[in-house]
């Protein structure tokens, strides 16, 4: 699978790469990197915008982003923890990202979980507290509303988001492939 | 560009599907990744045939695993706290009510459903709950649509009385006397065989009393109708006040809004108002996940057997870890292009692809194009089809055309194979593959990789000997390695995938767009011979662990400008 598709480049220097293989635009905005945990193999592209910063205001340390392996963080991207008032007083909620996670150019992810496997399109608004299950499909420009569930192996698309098909059973290894060769693609010039 | 899959639907004869030239033929391919392999009648299965049994239900918002015994009672729908927004579909949240009491912000009852795309409220229409779970009991009291439920309930009852009690008369078969044990058996089958459709019992009643009429006439008498059996059901009338119908005139008159769009209404089940204000939240339909089975009638073997509390599946028998995937790309475009202007005489095509054989292309006077430019009559395209193994044992693969029948209609476009057969090395770690792996091959399929094409070929593979296979093997693969040192053959190999060339001429008069089948086959080594299970296409003697597979992918290339 992907015998023909194309490098997918970048200028030399404009990507830092951790120890874990991590991929990181040097241009992308990452507030909190304390707070901000890669898998690895993860690539940031430039212009993202990842809020480590919006924690939980109580002592110690907590994690606001993580995120598995094989995931990426296309252009413009925003990535921002989910908050609301609790108890009287407004709390910020990790994201929990699972591995081989796609999400497409421009869009807006507030969500609380992202199972493994899912492609979100470019151009989504993903609300509050979102839970999406493993290996979903949210279509490009879809919307979804504050605190939508959406089951596993299914298609989400139009605005509000709503369910429009389930996947084949084979998708998981179409998704981890379509994954893992993009990361192995994606090099420098 | 597509490259899509056949499913033979059933049929064992092992025909070549009809070519795309017949529309007909579309419904039996498939993209790779949605088809199914059965191992125990070796053949591919797609989604249109397997046997599909319902294992598990849920609901898709609160993620619960509905027992299915369950599931009718509720009437295939969540029956907890799922409720989707009359306006946008969206589930609806449970919103606590919110207070002031000593300055501080107090949440709690009552509770109400909102929807988070649209803002809709269910204070709009009333609802209100005491607590914050269980809103489909809490809401059984509150529904209109209860009274309804219990006159639909009423009505089924006084017609179940009615359809239990007219039997049918016993009918005579034949003149002979059965047997005691014949007797009760025959009994048993006339029984089932007219038992009463459940609704047809008045209709059925309705025709007797007309026989019987007309019979009257004649003079002769047939006895009971048993038409007046049912007696007059009388409404409960009081689900008639809850539905505020209105005219169609009072409906013109209103705004667009208000009016409720008849996707909005149409899953409501019992009558209720028009006007979008009034339409109720529904509860969300359960989801369910599925096992599949092998529709072989013989076979009925799992093919997909999902487990209820993850994404994975405890069987999955995909296609895609069957078959080799094959992939098209990298389309060249040819700049010798000849005397193609004019329409050409079979004679002269065939002569021309003999002439294509012999010479090979030389490098440079190919073009790169983009895979999605339209295509240009009369010219030359080469392209790279990619197989890639999914097996962890090499394998061979013969590339043909299939014959087309004899008076399917004509075709606009001409294929041709110049490396046909060829090997696809083993699926392995991505750690374990070496700089040079061509000692991998399957022992003896390495030698068949250039042999001259002959559209004839089907020796080749499986059905020599062991030993033959390896004389021969000495003789052509020297020469072959070395073809391959200089990069004349266009087959390039790497990890599990292999690249051969694929050139397609399109005709001069050439329309629509440019859908060809390729047959593979293909032969691997079985894990453990077993002569009882020998397939058709096999050829290979009982001994030999060598088998063959074919199937057929239809590949559009592109639509002709």
């Amino acid at each position: 699978m992907g015998a023909f598709d194309p490098l997918v480049t970048y200028e030399k220097g404009t990507y830092i790469e951790t120890d874990t293989g991590n991929k990181v635009s040097r241009k992308a905005v990452i507030t909190g990197a304390t707070n901000i945990i890669l898998g690895g193999k993860s690539i940031i592209q430039s212009g993202a915008v990842l809020r480590g910063d919006l924690r939980r205001y109580t002592a110690g340390q907590h994690v606001v982003i993580s995120m598995g392996r094989y995931c990426n963080i296309s252009e413009g991207v925003v990535i921002r923890p989910p908050g609301k008032i609790y108890k009287g007083s407004f709390t910020f909620y990790p994201v929990r990202i699972g591995d081989c996670v796609t999400i497409g150019q421009n869009s807006v992810v507030e969500a609380a979980q992202i199972g493994l496997g899912v492609e979100i399109g470019k151009d989504c608004i993903i609300g509050k507290f979102v839970i999406i299950k493993d290996l979903a499909v949210i279509l490009p420009e879809t919307v979804l509303p504050e605190a939508t569930v959406v089951p596993p192996m299914t298609v989400w698309g139009g605005n509000p988001g709503q369910l429009l098909d389930s996947l084949p059973e084979t998708h998981q290894e179409m998704v981890e492939a379509k994954c893992k060769g993009f990361y192995s693609r994606f090099r420098a010039a | 560009m597509s490259v899509l899959y056949h499913c033979p639907h059933l049929d064992e004869s092992r025909r070549p599907p009809l070519p795309s030239s017949y529309p007909s033929s579309s419904t039996s391919f498939t993209p790779l990744h949605s088809l199914y392999f059965c191992e125990e009648c070796d053949g591919v299965r797609c989604n249109q045939c397997v046997a599909v049994e319902v294992a598990s239900y849920y609901c898709p918002n609160c993620l619960f695993d509905v027992p299915s015994a369950n599931v009718r009672g509720d009437r295939n729908k969540c029956n907890r706290s799922c409720y989707a927004c009359p306006q946008c579909a969206t589930a609806l949240q449970i919103q606590p009510t919110e207070k002031m009491e000593n300055d501080q912000m107090i949440s709690g009852a009552p509770y109400s459903l909102i929807c988070t795309g649209c803002r809709w409220s269910s204070k709009t229409i009333g609802w209100e709950f005491d607590k914050a779970t269980g809103i489909a009991s809490q809401l059984a009291k509150l529904d209109p649509g209860q009274a309804a439920k219990t006159e639909f309930e009423a009505i089924k009852d006084h017609l179940e009385t009615y359809m239990s009690s007219s039997n049918p008369e016993p009918i005579r078969t034949s003149s002979k006397v059965p047997t005691r044990h014949i007797s009760h058996l025959t009994q048993m089958a006339a029984k089932a065989l007219h038992r009463d459709v459940p609704g047809l019992a008045a209709a059925k009643a309705k025709g007797k009393v007309r026989a019987t009429a007309g019979s009257r006439s004649g003079g002769l008498e047939k006895a009971h109708t048993k038409w007046d059996e049912l007696s007059d059901y009388v409404a409960k009338d009081a689900w008639r006040g809850g539905n505020d119908s209105l005219g169609i005139d009072q409906l013109s008159e209103m705004e667009r809004p208000e009016v409720a769009a008849l996707s909005k209404r149409w899953c409501s089940s019992w009558g209720r108002s028009s006007l979008s204000s009034s339409v109720l939240p529904d509860r969300i339909l359960l989801h369910t996940k599925l096992t599949k089975r092998c529709p072989h009638p013989s076979c009925r073997h799992l093919l997909i057997q999902p487990d209820a509390k993850s994404v994975r599946f405890k069987i999955k028998m995909v296609a895609l870890n069957y078959l080799p995937a094959v992939e098209i790309g990298r389309r060249r475009r040819r700049q010798d292009k000849g005397p193609g202007s004019t329409p050409m005489a079979p004679e002269e095509i065939e002569q021309r692809q003999r002439e294509r054989r012999r010479t090979k292309a030389k490098a440079g006077d190919e073009e790169d194009e983009e895979m999605d430019k339209a295509l240009e009559r009369g010219a030359v395209y080469v392209y790279q089809l990619a197989f890639t193994n999914p097996l962890y044992d090499p394998i061979q693969i013969r590339l043909t055309q299939p014959y087309p029948p004899k008076d399917a209609p004509p075709i606009n476009h001409h294929v041709h194979i110049p490396t046909q057969h060829f090997t696809v090395s083993a699926l392995k770690e991505a750690w374990a593959y070496d700089e040079d792996d061509e000692d991998d091959d399957l022992p003896g399929l390495e030698g068949a990789s250039e042999v001259p094409s002959d559209e004839g070929v089907s020796t080749v593979g499986g059905t020599l000997g062991r030993r033959n296979r390896i004389s021969t093997l000495g003789t052509t693969s020297s020469g072959l390695r070395e073809k391959r040192a200089r990069g004349e053959t266009g087959v390039e190999k790497k990890a599990n995938m292999t690249k051969v060339l694929l050139e397609v001429e399109v005709l001069p008069d050439a329309k629509g767009d440019v859908t060809f089948d390729l047959e593979v086959r293909y032969t691997y080594r079985a894990d453990a011979p077993a002569p009882n299970k020998e397939e058709p296409t096999s050829k290979s003697s009982p001994n030999d662990e060598l088998k063959t597979f074919t199937f057929w992918v239809r590949l559009n290339v592109g639509k002709v400008a």
